[in-house]
């Protein structure tokens, strides 16, 4: 099926769903104000679901809606990798239940941005189809396994002490700690974060280089096992910094030490390494 | 505003001699909130603490900062003094200017400055402190034993004699353990069954003894007093109410397999007693050799039982009862030297024994009627060579620990075939002899008088040529390399862990060292104690032992014991987590990292925003949490908190030391 054919079926499947009551809201993209452009939409009659799309400029990844529309009822919405990662993660943290979202799997063949090139998250991708899906539209696409997932970590660990410094620095510098990067991101879901937390912590509000790298670096860390690699903070920072890097830095160091796992892969008992305790956990310090 | 008073103590020249006590002073009067600061000689001495006393309530103190030693050694002494005072016992920082500071600093200057900032960040943190109460635990008051040994069943006996009941666990169908398999034992070589069964029938006739055998820890919960511990009873396949032990059914199997017992010398039938002399003495049946069990054919056992005592269909039986305290006793198996010593033939020659083995073959109720006899032909071996330290003190291939009763046992066993086979010629391979303990070097040195040949040196390599065992070593003292030829080899292998021991121990929480030996909590000031309160160690469970040794280690876990079970009631800890509610979101991660169990999931009702909703969030049992704090830095919310240690305290303390 090509991407036309998709979007006419997600169409029709949508409107039969919210017309049958099965779903109360549904999810998905429209057309923006400008060519190449799409933005999320929220149907929730059959007249609007006409209106949704699917093509390469859909670059936003939708499955954090669902915690703020599942009040309503269920909701519907079309999933690729990243997004039915997003959701299998926010299911695992309890956040939403299986039960509150139907799920259209599609498969993906990466995005483009505004000027027509690929993204960024689309060439590093592993998961281009639906892992987690009700029913699927279309065909799978190949999954093909990106070289260089640490490509980026690498770099920065070559570099000297002194180096690496400058480097942070110049990555922190420009912060403008508009907390874009955390509001997208589906593992960040505490009801207080704590950088809006009143009574100051570990980290201040300033907007100085040592609070925003403290600041970048407790959210790296917060989400650590968690991360399931979407890339949408490092697409949403208005300022460009390599937020991927941080997040696969750690990654890596977690699989090194307590073997390889993928976040938000399949639904069910906690394997995430920083949340389970086990008794052959090495314990080389003690 | 807080009212803190600070006491800095000399510990006699101990902390003064490198730490400025009087600077100190000074700088801790500068403080915020420090009304107080009283310096003394010997903070802990009776005298001392009337004066602390004095000062807190001259001063009107809330709060108190002890610069003294680590809050190891006194920490319980400050909250017991402040017990006695208006000041909640809580409301108490260590600053630690002993361990951590005076004692591994030489430089006054240096040593002065870092006791400044202990105490800074101490009072930085106590002015943070809020007051927490205990609460009373009722202790159960029945012990439960893992391992029905030596350890096992002395730590058994001491516990019921005093009027606690008391179960045994034992993996194995009769209690006994490794002793009732020696022949004699060191240094008074008596009969080691002789001394060992009669505890086994006093263990098993006792009224305030339960003993399981064929049973395995399954699951663990609860804490000091109150232990909620599964055990799993594995299928007999014998109802033990019926069967009178007669016998009749062993001597009818038609199945025959190697004997454990004789360390695989001799032959067993599928049902059967562990030894003649077994508690309970009641047969089993082997579920993995039996033919009605795994052909469906036979059933002979079940004929010829008078008493109708058969059940081919008996399953586990699982229980789960609370126990006030845990010893575990889980003793030793030997090193398996077959698979790390390809040089001695790693098990190919029948007639290279382990030290057990030849147990077995002296033991008048062995497989040789205690005749010596080699395994492979039935001849009397007219030379035998005996090697020391086979897996211990061999960091690369076994342990680097040494075994500790192998040097003794070594002696016996050449003592115990001199004897035998009076014309026989008998070489020990030694690295060392150590022989502390009483009588010890005596019967060492009698041995050698008996003609025992010591050649000091490992033995490089084993072969077989012409019916010999060519043992090839050297002799470090005269730097020779030495060659005997052996009619039979016996190896004095290095003691290990039992298999499993660790698993179970885990479930409490015991630590567990490099080699997987149980740790204690204090390896002088309290070696039968563990880390988890109310869970004791016996015997070589904690590391290679002798029986004497062990015996008086299950002595002093009984006693430990029994001053537990004697409280009417415990009181809590009140340094425990805390669940901040309105930032709890409920995701669950506390829960699957509790090593406690202590927390769990509920839905709860709020008013927020003027709204009514229902939430989940963590909630935590007080009597399980044991405050490892393991949960607070698991909640990326910072929900989690420790009574004692609150994040913000610690935050305070940071600030303290960096920001000042």
């Amino acid at each position: 099926m090509t991407m036309a054919e998709v979007e006419q079926a997600v169409r029709t499947r949508a409107a039969e769903l919210l017309e049958s009551g099965e779903v109360a809201t549904f999810l998905g993209w429209e057309n923006g104000r400008f060519p190449h452009q799409t933005t999320p939409l929220v149907a929730s009659t059959a007249a609007q679901a006409e209106k949704l799309v699917w093509n390469e400029y859909c670059v936003n990844t939708l499955a954090k809606y669902t915690r703020d529309l599942a009040y309503r009822g269920r909701v519907g919405i079309v999933v690729r990798g990243c997004d039915s990662r997003g959701i299998v993660r926010l299911i695992n943290d309890k956040e939403i239940s299986r039960d509150d979202v139907y799920l259209i799997g599609v498969g993906c063949p990466g995005m483009r941005d505004i000027n027509d090139a690929p993204l960024k998250k689309c060439l590093e991708c592993r998961h281009k189809n639906a892992v987690l899906f009700d029913e699927f539209i279309g065909e799978k696409v190949d999954e093909v396994t990106p070289d260089g997932r640490f490509a980026e970590v690498e770099a920065v660990e070559a570099m000297s002490q002194k180096e690496r410094a400058a480097y942070f620095e110049r990555v922190y510098s420009k912060c403008i700690r508009c907390y874009a990067c955390r509001d997208v991101c589906p593992c960040c879901t505490c009801r207080e974060c704590f950088v809006d937390a009143r009574r100051e912590d570990w980290v201040g509000k300033q907007n100085n280089l040592p609070e925003n790298r403290f600041y970048g670096i407790t959210r790296v860390m917060h989400i650590g096992d968690r991360c399931i690699e979407c890339g949408e903070c490092e697409r949403v920072c208005p300022m460009d910094l390599p937020l991927m890097t941080m997040n696969r830095k750690v990654i890596r160091d977690m699989n090194d030490l307590f073997g390889e796992f993928e976040s938000g892969m399949e639904i069910g008992e906690t394997k995430e390494k920083l949340m389970t305790y086990e008794t052959s956990d090495p314990e080389e310090f003690m | 505003m807080s009212r803190i008073g600070v006491f800095i103590c000399h510990c006699g020249t101990n902390i003064s001699a490198t730490v400025d006590v009087e600077k100190v002073g000074e700088a801790a009067a500068k403080l915020p909130n420090v009304v107080h600061v009283e310096i003394n000689k010997y903070m802990c001495s009776d005298p001392s603490q009337d004066l602390v006393r004095e000062v807190i309530k001259e001063h009107k103190l809330d709060r108190i900062v002890m610069g003294t030693c680590s809050p190891r050694m006194h920490e319980l002494t400050w909250r017991k003094l402040l017990a006695t005072t208006d000041v909640n016992p809580y409301m108490l920082e260590v600053a630690n200017l002993r361990e951590q500071c005076s004692w591994v600093h030489k430089d006054r200057q240096v040593a002065t400055a870092k006791a400044i900032d202990l105490i800074k960040m101490a009072v930085a943190k106590v002015d943070k402190l809020s007051p927490l109460k205990t609460t009373q635990i009722p202790v159960t008051k029945r012990a439960l034993v893992i391992g029905g040994g030596i350890a096992g069943m002395q730590v058994a006996l001491d516990i019921a004699d005093a009027g606690f009941p008391v179960t045994i666990v034992e993996k194995k169908s009769s209690l006994g353990g490794n002793m009732v398999m020696l022949d004699k034992t060191f240094p008074t070589l008596d009969c080691s069954a002789c001394i060992c069964t009669p505890k086994m029938s006093e263990v098993g006739n006792h009224p305030n003894i339960t003993v399981k055998t064929l049973a395995e820890v399954e699951a663990m919960s609860g804490y000091v007093g109150n232990f909620e511990v599964t055990i799993r009873e594995k299928a007999k396949y014998i109802d033990y109410n019926l069967c009178t032990g007669c016998g009749a059914c062993e001597t009818k199997c038609p199945s025959k397999v190697p004997n454990e017992f004789d360390q695989g010398m001799s032959e067993r039938t599928s049902i059967y007693k562990l030894f003649a002399q077994a508690v309970p003495a009641k047969p089993v049946i082997d579920p993995v050799h039996c033919r009605k069990l795994t052909e469906g054919k036979c059933g002979v056992c079940a004929k010829i039982c008078p008493t109708g005592a058969i059940r081919y269909d008996d399953e586990d039986r699982v229980t789960t009862e609370t126990y006030g305290a845990v010893i575990f006793a889980t003793g030793y198996e030997l090193i398996d030297w077959k698979k790390i010593y390809g040089e001695y033939g790693g098990g190919a020659y029948p007639d290279v024994i382990t030290g057990l083995q030849f147990e077995r073959l002296v033991n008048a109720s062995g497989p040789t009627e205690g005749h010596i006899l080699r395994p492979s032909d039935g001849k009397e071996p007219k030379s035998v060579v005996i090697v020391k330290c086979v897996g211990s003190r061999d960091p690369h291939k076994g342990v680097s620990y040494c075994s500790r009763a192998c040097c003794m046992y070594g002696a016996k066993h050449a003592h115990q075939y001199l004897d035998k086979v009076p014309d026989g010629n008998c070489y020990v391979f030694y690295m060392d002899v150590r022989t502390p303990g009483k009588n010890y070097d005596e019967f060492y040195r009698n041995a050698v008088h008996d003609g025992a040949n010591y050649l000091r040196g490992r033995v490089s390599k084993i072969y077989e040529e012409n019916g010999k065992l060519i043992c090839l070593g050297e002799d470090t003292l005269s730097s020779r390399p030495v060659r005997v030829d052996a009619d039979m080899v016996v190896l004095e292998t290095a003691m290990v862990p039992s298999t499993g021991a660790d698993e179970v121990a885990a479930m409490f929480g015991v630590g567990r060292d490099k080699d997987n030996w149980l740790v204690e909590a204090h390896a002088k000031l309290r070696p039968v104690e563990t880390n988890t309160a109310g869970v004791y160690l016996a015997g070589v469970c904690q590391g290679p032992k002798d029986i004497p040794d062990t015996v008086c280690q299950a002595g002093a876990a009984a006693a430990k014991v029994i001053g537990l079970l004697n409280k009417p009631s415990l009181e809590s800890n009140p340094q425990i987590s805390r669940v901040n509610e309105s930032l709890c979101q409920g995701d669950g991660a506390c829960v699957n990292i509790c090593p406690y169990g202590a927390i769990s999931l509920v839905t709860k009702h709020f008013r927020e925003n003027s709204q009514h909703v229902d939430r989940t969030v963590a909630q935590i049992n007080p009597g399980l949490c044991q405050g490892c704090g393991a949960c607070t830095v698991t909640c990326r919310s910072g929900a989690m908190d420790l009574l004692g240690y609150t994040n913000e305290s610690i935050m305070r303390e940071v600030d303290a030391l960096c920001q000042w």
